[in-house]
């Protein structure tokens, strides 16, 4: 059942939620979402609603099942690589901070999902989440990216040649 | 064809036409998108780009109507208005989403 792997994840993310919390729900919402999209397939398809990426069933299903929800009874597992990327988002989210989670969920529905580009992306961020300031949204859209940016061959030799003059330069000093 | 339109002109007669407002559709769509999460004004406000004397008008109105509530919420130690469907709401929502969906397949066939 996709709920089970769901809470599979929070297990594994330490998360104790608590449905009737609104906070929590947020929580759950984003934290799925861009587990998805590094991977952990969990199955609820999301849309763009108000609030940003969004599940309507997932949250009807948390509320149908909210005693094992809330227990974190679960006989789903998790493979070593979702094991992985759960712990990276623990790494960079494990504050679990719901600004900081709706930021990123938004801009990654828009550069990862829809693959706008980086600046279309954060306009619409903007956009949508007019209500957080400049920093907040720096925040999220850096997290974002540290968790799901994957350089592609050309992203990889543009890195490698920006970081050539000091590689030079490094092993001229090691020369001595 | 034209059964197909003059049915539709009798079935729109049993629709809340005081919902058939830009504002209030977007409004009542905009809500019951999130089911029992709500949505909180300040989201509202941003996504729809209107005024807050237009906003808060015409939620006033929604409520009036008991298409949707509000209650008090805590988000990181702020307190903010949200807003969800009643299913009264949800309910007139469906049917004017099917309706309006029925209008456009109308115009299409011509």
């Amino acid at each position: 059942m996709r709920l089970d792997k769901v809470i599979a994840c929070l297990k594994a993310l330490n998360f104790k939620p608590k449905v009737e919390n609104f906070e929590h729900r947020l929580i759950i919402q984003k934290a799925v979402y861009l587990l998805q999209l590094k991977g952990v397939k969990t199955g609820f398809g999301y849309h763009l609603y108000v609030r940003g990426p969004y599940s309507k069933e997932l949250t009807d299903q948390v509320y149908a099942s909210k005693k094992k929800f809330e227990n974190l009874e679960s006989p789903a597992s998790l493979s070593n690589a979702e094991s992985r990327d759960i712990q990276e988002f623990k790494e960079l989210f494990g504050e679990f901070k719901p600004s900081t989670l709706e930021i990123a969920a938004t801009y990654s529905f828009f550069a990862f999902g829809e693959k706008q580009d980086a600046l279309t992306a954060l306009k619409n961020v903007k956009r949508m989440k007019s209500f957080y300031s400049e920093a907040q949204i720096a925040v999220g859209v850096s997290k974002a990216k540290e968790f799901l940016f994957k350089p592609n061959e050309k992203e990889l030799a543009g890195l490698k040649e920006e970081l050539r003059p000091w590689q030079e330069a490094s092993a001229k000093s090691m020369r001595g | 064809m034209n059964n197909d339109f003059l049915s539709l002109i009798e079935e729109s007669k049993a629709l809340n036409s005081s919902i058939f407002s830009l504002i209030r559709l977007q409004l009542l769509s905009s809500i019951a998108s999130v089911g029992k999460d709500g949505v909180s004004y300040r989201e509202l406000k941003a996504v729809l780009q209107v005024s807050d004397g237009a906003l808060y008008t015409n939620l006033k109105f929604l409520e009036e109507t008991m298409y949707v509530t509000s209650k008090k919420i805590n988000l990181e130690g702020k307190e903010l208005e949200s807003y969800q469907i009643t299913p009264e709401g949800q309910q007139a929502w469906e049917h004017i989403n099917d309706w309006l969906k029925k209008l456009v397949e109308c115009g299409v066939k011509e």
